[in-house]
């Protein structure tokens, strides 16, 4: 705490300012009183202050001080003239406007050095192409739905998609839904019913809505589950819409039974319950000695539903058509016919009562009572069968009996393929080509000879059972064989299941072969090892003669030698299976045999002649090279090492170049905006001091 | 604290609005008047600077961001302004002055003129800030906390600053003092 008098600068100071609080005022007094220095230092302080107040006093400015500000500020800086540019300028101290301010330029920056670089081209048509795709997204189910109106608007994922179903196929979807809702007599019907003649026709005001097309389906399901239980009351449903009506109703119903003679009985009892009555009745007996018939039932339309649900259930149903006709117009067309002949009719008696003087008119007229009569015959004739056909439905049952036959006899079907490889494709392929005669076709034969040389052929051929084994004796003695597969296949004929007297026919043999050169074959086995010794070279030339001698060809050699002075020679060989091991145990006498690996391909179900199967052997022969490297030792470590220091550090010298070269224009541009905004002010400092002077 | 009324005037002139801002020239351009005149000495070159530091405040109002610091934001336009001038003075200017100042024939008593010369001289003396603070003080009559606000001062500060000018001005002037005690 520092004492009065180390403050009574300070405290004195303040004293003749009047800034001192009570307490302080008191300490400084008490000290006052004590302290002689400080009292001398604040009578001095007293008069100091009163010559300050006194001198400065001249020095405040005269009453016009402030008048003479304000004229000058007005005078200054004038009033501005519009809204608009106090507008900006406020707008200018809010601190979005300033970073929207320097976004905005940073932005124009950024278009600048796109344009600059030309990049902006090609990002704008890639957002135009992806503009493009997704407005062809948007306007793929467009087109769909517009058939339905306004339904895309559908606001749930799940309804746009009924929509476009709906959309979709709104006809097929109309008819099924509308059917049968559409009239009472149709709402029971079975589903395979074909509308017939009173096919709802679907216009353009009936096709339903989107709500109605989900709603629909379901409303025809519960429909169709809910016509069972209506069935009992149906006969009530539909009499007072056919009442007036004349609709002649048939039935056509195909099943399949077991025993003819039990469904027709069965038949015959289910309509004399249904108040029917069976017309007709006739059965043919089939080759398999199985019934085959047709039976025609009639039966009040009424009762035409139950009935066929009996009968489907007497065995399974193969077909069932339904169809109404509706008679009514040319019923009562003929009806009023009828009655205008029966009028015409009593006219000509009554002419013929009055008896007429002239015989030659009473002919005419006889001859015409006649003719009248005639045609009331047989319009009544056409009623009573209209009558018939609208008083019982007819329902046409084609009965069969299920099938249970027995194969009459087998073909026994062969099929041979097999691969030939031989060195000349071309000459095999002619030569199987010769082999066909009157019992051996050929019916396929291609040669193909792709642009790499390679050369493939196929030959498919029909061969007379008898001679089937000759020539396919003769084709495998063309080449080497490899893949000879047979298949035979027992077919039954006219019947299915199995027969114990059927007799077996041999069918024509089918041959396929694929004639390929040897060196595609796949090798059956595949060997890699490695052979060391001193002189690779000389070995290697030991190694193609003794491959040579056992038969084997080289496929491909190549030899190399590294700067450790190591030398390496590749040969590939391929040699017939026979011959492999002679070939192995000769590779003792070239150097130390290494690394042995053999790898082979046996494939089950596939005959080969092992003895001639290709075996490919991939051999490295190779040197040890120079004992010592030049690669080490002390000097060798330290020449690398130096290399790669050197390698760094001129790697890093390049990185600084690139970065360098990266940063300049940015830096230079700097620079030039520092340089131009000094330059700037330095101008204005000047025309300032211009001014002052 | 500063009263609503005055944060209100301040804002509707940092908005622009002139009448505001003309009300603050009267009732602030003294207070600037006293800080330029503490640095420069020289009245009419005070002047100068008070109406400079106006218009170049009315110009760049919007910078401020918080209306209570428009006060201290006009003083410090206004001490910068000053000392800009107080550079660009040509060489000795105080010593002319002076001489002219003691050439002028005495229109008082000579002991009085003298009297006059000493404080402006001890003045010239003291730093910057000294000069400012006893200016405010003793032409406007400011309590020590407006002072400090306006200088942009921490609290308390002015005290010692205040207290070590007049020691300075004392003891300079103390022979001067003694004669007239």
């Amino acid at each position: 705490m520092p004492t009065v008098h180390d403050q009574i600068d300070e405290l004195l100071a303040a004293d003749v300012h009047n800034q001192l609080s009570e307490e302080e005022r008191h300490a400084l007094h008490t000290h006052l009183v004590e302290c002689a220095t400080c009292r001398r230092a604040h009578q001095e302080n007293k008069i100091m202050n009163k010559v300050l107040e006194e001198t400065l006093a001249t020095e405040k400015p005269d009453p016009a001080f402030e008048q003479r500000m304000l004229a000058g500020f007005r005078q200054r800086s004038p009033q501005w003239s519009g809204g608009l540019a106090k507008v900006i300028a406020d707008l200018m101290r809010l601190r979005a406007t300033q970073i929207t301010a320097v976004a905005a330029v940073l932005l124009a920056l950024m278009q600048v050095g796109r344009m600059i670089t030309g990049e902006g081209a090609a990002t704008s048509r890639h957002r135009e192409y992806a503009a493009e795709e997704q407005f062809t997204a948007n306007q793929a189910p467009l087109p769909a739905s517009s058939p339905v109106g306004s339904l895309a608007k559908s606001e749930n994922r799940r309804g746009t998609e009924t929509d476009r179903l709906a959309a979709g196929k709104p006809f097929a979807r109309g008819q099924s839904a509308a059917a049968p809702a559409a009239p009472p007599a149709k709402a029971k019907d079975e589903k395979q019913e074909p509308a017939g003649v009173e096919r709802t026709i679907v216009t353009g005001s009936n096709i339903p809505t989107a709500e109605e097309v989900a709603s629909q389906p379901a409303r025809a399901k519960g429909a169709a589950s809910e016509a069972g239980t209506y069935r009992a009351a149906e006969p009530e449903q539909t009499s007072p819409a056919t009442a007036n009506r004349k609709l002649i109703r048939n039935a056509q119903v195909e099943l399949e039974i077991l025993s003819f003679d039990d469904a027709v009985q069965k038949i015959t009892a289910f309509a004399g319950e249904e108040r029917g009555y069976v017309a007709t009745s006739n059965s043919e007996k089939q080759a398999n000695g199985k019934l085959k018939g047709e039976v025609v039932v009639k039966v009040i339309p009424e009762n035409l539903d139950r009935l066929l649900q009996e009968i489907r259930g007497l065995g399974e149903l193969k077909n069932q058509t339904l169809g109404t006709e509706d008679v009514t117009k040319a019923y009562f067309d003929t009806d009023s016919r009828l009655k205008n002949a029966r009028v015409m009719e009593q006219r000509l008696i009554e002419i013929l009562k009055k008896k007429s003087q002239d015989v030659n008119d009473l002919l005419q007229v006889e001859k015409e009572l006649g003719r009248v009569r005639e045609q009331i015959e047989q319009m009544q004739g056409e009623l009573k069968f209209m009558d018939s056909q609208v008083q019982f439905a007819t329902v046409t049952i084609s009965l069969a009996e299920k099938d249970m036959n027995v194969p009459a006899a087998f073909l026994l079907k062969e099929r041979a393929q097999l691969a030939l490889y031989t060195p000349d494709v071309e000459k095999v392929y002619n030569d199987i080509k010769a082999v066909a005669s009157p019992k051996v076709q050929i019916t396929n034969a291609q040669l193909d000879r792709d642009n790499t040389g390679r050369v493939s052929a196929r030959v498919s051929m029909l061969i007379a059972p008898e001679e089937s084994d000759a020539v396919v004796a003769r084709v495998k003695g063309m080449g080497r064989v490899e893949n000879f597969q047979v298949q035979t296949e027992r077919v039954a004929q006219g019947g299915t299941g199995m027969s114990e007297n059927a007799k077996t026919e041999r069918d024509k043999v089918e041959l396929n072969v694929g004639i390929s050169r040897d060196e595609q074959e796949q090798a059956l086995q595949q060997t890699s090892l490695r052979i060391r010794t001193s002189t690779v070279d000389e070995k290697t030339k030991e190694l193609r003669s003794l491959a040579e001698k056992q038969d084997g060809r080289v496929r491909s050699s190549s030899f190399s030698r590294d700067p450790d002075g190591r030398e390496f020679a590749n040969v590939s060989l391929r040699v017939p299976m026979k011959n492999y091991k002679a070939l192995m145990e000769s590779f003792g006498s070239l150097g130390k045999v290494e690394n042995v690996s053999v790898q082979r391909q046996d494939s089950t179900g596939r005959q080969t002649d092992e003895a001639n199967a290709p075996a490919d052997l991939s051999i490295q022969v190779y040197s040890q090279g120079n004992i010592v490297s030049h690669d080490t030792g002390l000097f060798a470590t330290l020449r690398r090492t130096l290399a790669q220091g050197i390698g760094a550090l001129m790697w890093s010298f390049r990185m600084i170049g690139v970065a360098i070269a990266f940063f300049a224009p940015w830096a230079l541009a700097l620079a030039l905006v520092v340089w131009v905004a000094r330059r700037i002010s330095r101008r204005r400092k000047q025309q300032r001091a211009a001014t002052d002077d | 604290m500063m009263d609503a009324s005055e944060r209100e005037q301040y804002r509707a002139a940092i908005h622009g609005d002139r009448e505001a801002f003309e009300m603050i020239i009267r009732t602030h351009s003294r207070a600037l008047f006293a800080i330029a005149y503490g640095i420069l000495q020289n009245r009419e070159e005070a002047e100068d600077v008070v109406q400079d530091a106006l218009i170049k405040a009315w110009k760049s109002r919007w910078r401020v961001r918080d209306p209570e610091k428009f006060p201290a934001w006009l003083s410090t336009i206004a001490r910068y302004r000053a000392r800009d001038v107080f550079r660009k003075r040509r060489p000795l200017p105080l010593a002319e002055e002076l001489k002219e100042f003691s050439d002028a024939p005495a229109s008082t008593s000579p002991s009085a003129g003298d009297m006059d010369r000493q404080v402006h001289t001890a003045l010239a003396g003291l730093p910057e800030l000294h000069r400012t603070a006893l200016s405010l003080r003793y032409l406007e009559d400011m309590d020590y906390q407006t002072i400090e606000n306006r200088l942009g001062l921490s609290n308390g500060a002015l005290r010692g600053i205040l207290g070590r000018a007049l020691a300075a001005m004392r003891k300079q002037l103390r022979p001067a003092l003694a004669s007239l005690d």
